[in-house]
C-alpha cells in the first residue's frame, strides 16, 4: 500500500511489530523496548531538540561536533559552557566557564599539557618527573616521595635519589634544596660534583654554607624536571 | 618501611639503601627486588632492621660493612 498512515495507535496480533524498508527490517518494537537494526548508519534527527538515553552503550565511534570554549561539545546537563571541546586538529581543550582553562596541543613530537592555574591563559607545563622530600639526619627516612625507589645514603651528607621510572636522557634538571641547622648553619642542597649523573638516579649533598663542608640536614629535598 | 639494605663500599666503607615508604606500598615490591635494583652487581648486601643502624652520624664515615 503506497500512502500515508495516520492512526493514533498502531497495534501488532503478535508480540513484536516490525518496520521494513523494502524487504528489509530495520525496526522493531515489542515489549523489551525498541530495536533499531541498521545495515549502514543510524542516524536519529530530532529538529530543534534532543535525544535522552539512560545507558548509551557505543561500542564504536563516538563524534562530536567540535564546539567552542563558550559551548563545548561534551559538557553536563544544566552546566553547558564547562566541558571538553576541540579547538583545531589533533587538539582537545578543556573549558570552565566558557573560558579556555588547559588543552593537549598539537605538537607531534611532545604532545604538550597546557594549562592556565592563574598564569593568564593555557601555556605548557613542564613536569616535576619525580621529587622526594627526606631526613637526612639521624634514622634516615624517606617523608614522601613521587617515581622515587629509595635513596642510598652513600656518607655525611652525602646521598644517591634513585628514581622508580628512569628519565629519557641525563638532561633533566635537579633541583636540591637542604635545611641548615637554626642557629649554627645555613644548609646548601646541590648536585654532587664528585658523582656522576644517570638516567635512573641524581647524587646530591647537603652541605654548609660557611664552609662547604658535607653535613647532615633534617630535611633534604629533591626535584626533578623534563 | 623499617628496614634497610646495606653493603659495601670499594673503600671499605657501607652504603645505606633507604626505601621509599610509596614504592615499598606497590603491589611487588620489596627489598629483594630493591636489592637487586640499586646495589652494583657483584656486591654482597644484607637486609636488617633500621634499629640495627646506628642513629648517631658523628662518626658515619667511618662506618664499615662486615659480613
Amino acid at each position: 500500500m503506497a500512502g500515508t498512515i495516520i492512526a493514533d495507535t498502531i497495534q501488532a496480533t503478535s508480540q513484536q511489530i516490525s518496520l521494513n524498508v523494502g524487504n528489509t527490517t530495520i525496526l522493531t518494537a515489542s515489549s523489551t523496548g525498541l530495536t533499531l537494526i541498521p545495515t549502514t548508519n543510524v542516524n536519529i534527527n530530532i529538529a530543534n531538540s534532543s535525544a535522552t538515553f539512560t545507558t548509551a552503550n557505543i561500542t564504536g565511534v563516538a563524534t562530536f561536533s567540535t564546539g567552542t570554549a563558550a559551548l563545548p561539545s561534551i559538557t553536563t546537563a544544566g552546566d553547558p559552557d564547562t566541558g571538553i571541546y576541540f579547538p583545531s586538529a589533533n587538539t582537545i581543550g578543556f573549558t570552565r566557564g566558557g573560558v579556555e582553562v588547559g588543552r593537549f596541543d598539537s605538537n607531534s613530537a611532545n604532545a604538550n599539557f597546557q594549562f592556565n592555574s592563574g598564569y593568564g591563559s593555557s601555556a605548557t607545563a613542564y613536569g616535576c618527573r619525580a621529587w622526594v622530600n627526606f631526613n637526612g639526619s639521624g634514622t634516615v627516612a624517606i617523608r614522601g616521595s613521587g617515581n622515587v625507589s629509595s635513596i642510598t645514603d652513600n656518607s655525611t651528607g652525602d646521598y644517591t635519589v634513585n628514581f622508580t621510572t628512569a628519565m629519557p636522557d641525563v638532561n633533566y634538571s635537579g633541583v636540591v634544596t637542604a635545611k641548615g641547622v637554626a642557629g649554627t648553619l645555613q644548609g646548601i642542597g646541590t648536585e654532587n660534583h664528585d658523582a656522576t649523573r644517570s638516567t635512573s638516579a641524581l647524587p646530591v649533598v647537603s652541605v654548609r654554607r660557611d664552609t662547604g663542608s658535607g653535613f647532615d640536614s633534617t630535611q633534604v629535598n629533591v626535584a626533578i624536571f623534563r | 618501611m623499617n628496614q634497610r639494605i646495606i653493603y659495601p663500599t670499594d673503600d671499605g666503607g657501607v652504603k645505606i639503601i633507604v626505601p621509599a615508604p610509596a614504592w615499598l606500598a606497590e603491589e611487588g615490591n620489596t627489598m629483594e627486588v630493591l636489592a637487586q635494583e640499586i646495589v652494583p652487581a657483584g656486591k654482597s648486601f644484607k637486609i636488617v632492621d633500621v634499629a640495627d643502624i646506628p642513629s648517631d652520624r658523628t662518626f658515619r664515615n667511618a662506618w664499615e660493612y662486615t659480613a
